[in-house]
């Protein structure tokens, strides 16, 4: 076993959490809102609905072999060596979804920040913070995720509270102005981003106390999330307008930019960008955890942390690759990467489970 | 040992990794600049800045020179005139603390729009700012002017339309991101405050403007511009302006005077108002439904009123009434003839009730907006009459006819 860490219900439950705010509280109300205009919050809604959805399919999945990480599973439900194949292929999903987060956070700082400082010294910087904690284990990301929650959820409450006197409910008006179809649209990058990524939280099943809560813990963690994600989404359109949420590529930065109250407490983005930055840190760290995990028992290796080192370089590496300018970037956000998610992290085990069954069915049937 | 060795490494690379100093900038290598002027040289952007001196601003010490210093460029883009800046400017112009920025009329008249893209996409401003248009001048030349009471002038541009809106209400204290909206909205045109100079520039320019206790010139707000798309169309006048913030519920609060019945003034002080406009559909047709209520206390007396007759308060509330109604229904007249582009909004309130019926209408919606039936009503509430209740005015007259 590469991991010998336990982690409480209580720590899955506010890392489930962390990792649906992840990087979605930075990029997603202009993605979601780009479509949906004033009726995001309604995306939010279904997205919110549909993502409980599928994380009860993944917890079920999960369930069939609690005492297995997913890579196992695979193996267990596909063969030796079929299930190698697919689980290196499942592998790849993680790798190229912590080099978008480890791009979102260059993109980030250098757009709005830094603007002269190299994308790849902050990229640099930030991926040797998630190795450190990685090479740590579960045990520890998943405590510093609980010192890191009041401060995360004081950084959270500071940004809407202080935004309220600017609110214009108006805003959300007309409901439903070009029908159902855009808000639809909007949706799905609502589902993805940070409901169906979710599905890595398979690796870390066997690592977890008690296994009859999981299910609960997982389904309150993503509720919680979303439901931070949904207020975000309205507190944007409600002070910057559906247009401006849309235009703008980082609209929580820009919300955090109107904080002024009584022209003395403002101007404190820069701590309010805290906010993500911390969850970004704790989704990206979970991310390159499962990968790790995930490649060291592909590989059967006794522990993961030697692999730490050279995977952390190829995300470097890999992340000025991902796409050549921001534009890029941007339209793979909004276009594509929901349907990759839907591909990848909901259709992947719902494959899977069908899979199981039909065995099962095979191998019951002649006992029968 | 080794470990130790490593450890010192990894701390020595970590201080020269993490430091954040990569693009550093020390405040006094930055001009602060709190105020920006736009003008148009041909088809070159003209740019002016109102920049701090430090050393004149700050504590209580000034050495007599002017609290602000002016650069300027003309380039064919903004960044490009503010990087040129650097070639008389010994700093680099830092622009995150622009207080105003000013653009001239006869680039208003052109469009604003390309102008404005700059100020929105560059990480470095900020949308704390204010937009106002200079009227009948360049926007290099209401920079030049020397204020008092506030040293910086921009600073002072800032606070005196923030104050005149929230007390007089003739003006529109307008940020960025609001021009943006109102800009890309399909149902409301954008407006602006006009600034202009008032007195004597060529004394405003020098330190004789601030020596004597009246100023030779000044600064002054007046009226709106009005826009279609970003193109300055024409303006409103103080009390039009009025008129425009009493519909757009911006109404802190205002000084307001009726005629007596009986000949002669009074005047309210408005403590609140909180107004609504409503679009609706009817036979097919737009229509808006303004509904605003006032709440005023009496402020001034200069005519015969017994103002302890529940009956006078009623008969001032309906006279209040009627003139304000009167000022806004000729004011929406006025735009509706004259610009026949939609300031107020109506189009935004037509697309909220009825979106579908907008789908329709957005598409000659001036032209619709100039023939739009406007229905206004006022409730007007008097409740205080300040310190005293019958005028002393009241007396006196008593004692002559005697």
């Amino acid at each position: 076993m590469p991991e010998n860490g336990k982690i409480s219900i209580r720590q899955f439950t506010i890392l489930v959490m962390l990792v649906t705010i992840g990087d979605s509280i930075l990029i997603l109300p202009s993605i979601s809102s780009s479509f949906a205009k004033q009726d995001t919050w309604i995306s939010g809604i279904i997205g919110l609905l549909v993502g409980l959805i599928a994380v009860y399919i993944f917890s079920a999945l999960g369930n069939l072999y609690p005492k297995l990480t997913l890579i196992q599973a695979i193996q267990k439900i596909l063969g030796k060596w079929f299930g190698t194949l697919v689980a290196a292929l499942f592998l790849l999903f993680p790798l190229i979804t912590i080099v978008t987060f480890t791009r979102e956070m260059g993109d980030f700082i250098t757009t709005e920040m830094m603007a002269e400082t190299p994308t790849l010294a902050i990229q640099i910087l930030f991926t040797c913070i998630v190795i450190f904690a990685v090479r740590l284990g579960l045990e520890v990301f998943a405590r510093t995720g609980e010192i890191f929650l009041p401060c995360i959820i004081l950084l959270f409450l500071l940004l809407v509270i202080f935004l309220i006197p600017q609110a214009e409910f108006e805003k959300l008006l007309p409901i439903l102005e070009n029908g159902i179809k855009p808000v639809i649209h909007g949706s799905f990058s609502f589902i993805a981003y940070p409901f169906l990524e979710l599905v890595v939280f398979l690796m870390i099943f066997p690592y977890i106390n008690q296994v009859r809560l999981i299910r609960k813990g997982f389904l309150q963690g993503a509720l919680l999330g979303g439901l931070v994600l949904i207020i975000l989404v309205v507190i944007s359109i409600l002070v910057l307008g559906a247009d401006e949420t849309a235009r703008t590529i980082y609209p929580s930065y820009s919300l955090a930019r109107r904080i002024s109250i009584g022209l003395f407490f403002e101007r404190v983005e820069a701590m309010v960008a805290l906010l993500w930055m911390l969850t970004i840190f704790m989704k990206s760290t979970f991310y390159f955890y499962v990968f790790n995990l995930g490649l060291a028992q592909l590989l059967k290796l006794k522990g993961y942390r030697m692999l730490t080192l050279p995977t952390g370089f190829l995300i470097i590496v890999l992340s000025p690759i991902i796409s050549p300018n921001i534009t890029y970037y941007n339209n793979l956000l909004a276009e594509y990467l929901p349907y990759y998610d839907v591909t990848c992290y909901l259709l992947f085990p719902v494959f899977l489970l069908v899979i199981h069954f039909i065995k099962n069915r095979f191998k019951s049937s002649p006992d029968t | 040992m080794k470990r130790m060795g490593l450890l010192l490494c990894i701390c020595i690379l970590l201080a020269v990794s993490v430091t954040g100093c990569w693009s550093r900038r020390e405040l006094n290598d930055l001009a602060i600049a709190v105020g920006l002027g736009i003008d148009k040289v041909g088809d070159k952007y003209k740019v002016s800045v109102q920049v701090v001196e430090p050393s004149e601003v700050a504590g209580n010490k000034s050495s007599g020179v002017a609290p602000v210093t002016m650069y300027q460029a003309t380039a064919n883009s903004l960044l490009e005139a503010l990087r040129k800046m650097t070639t008389i400017s010994p700093r680099k112009i830092y622009i995150a603390h622009l207080r105003i920025v000013v653009i001239s009329e006869a680039l208003a008249r052109e469009g604003i729009g390309d102008a404005l893209d700059f100020m929105s996409r560059d990480p470095e401003a900020r949308n704390d700012f204010y937009v106002v248009i200079a009227k009948d001048a360049k926007a290099i030349d209401t920079l030049k002017i020397l204020t008092n009471l506030e040293r910086v002038p921009a600073v002072r541009l800032f606070s005196s339309l923030d104050t005149s809106e929230k007390q007089w209400a003739p003006t529109m204290a307008v940020k960025l991101d609001k021009l943006i909206a109102d800009l890309v909205s399909e149902g409301r045109h954008p407006v602006l405050t006009g600034l202009k100079v008032i007195g004597d520039p060529k004394i405003g320019e020098t330190k004789k403007n601030v020596e004597t206790i009246l100023s030779p010139a000044d600064l002054q707000y007046s009226g709106l511009a009005v826009f279609r798309k970003d193109k300055l169309i024409g303006w409103l006048s103080d009390e039009e302006g009025k008129a425009y913030n009493f519909i757009n519920n911006n109404i802190t609060s205002t000084a307001r005077s009726v005629n007596c019945p009986k000949g002669g003034k009074v005047t309210f002080r408005v403590i609140r108002s909180d107004s609504k406009v409503k679009g609706s559909i009817r036979d097919e047709r737009p229509r808006i439904d303004i509904e605003v209520t006032t709440e005023a206390h009496v402020a001034e007396v200069q005519c015969s009123l017994d103002l302890t007759k529940p009956e006078t308060i009623k008969e001032l509330e309906k006279l209040a009434e009627r003139k304000l109604i009167d000022l806004i229904d000729t004011t929406v007249a006025r735009v509706q003839q004259d610009y026949k582009v939609d300031i107020f909004g109506f189009g935004e309130a037509i697309r909220r009730s009825n979106p579908k019926a907008w789908k329709t209408l957005k598409k000659n919606w001036d032209h619709t907006f100039a023939n739009i039936p406007v229905n206004v009503k006022v409730h007007y509430k008097i409740q205080q009459l300040g310190k005293v209740s019958n005028s002393f005015l009241e007396e006196m007259k008593e004692q002559k006819t005697e």
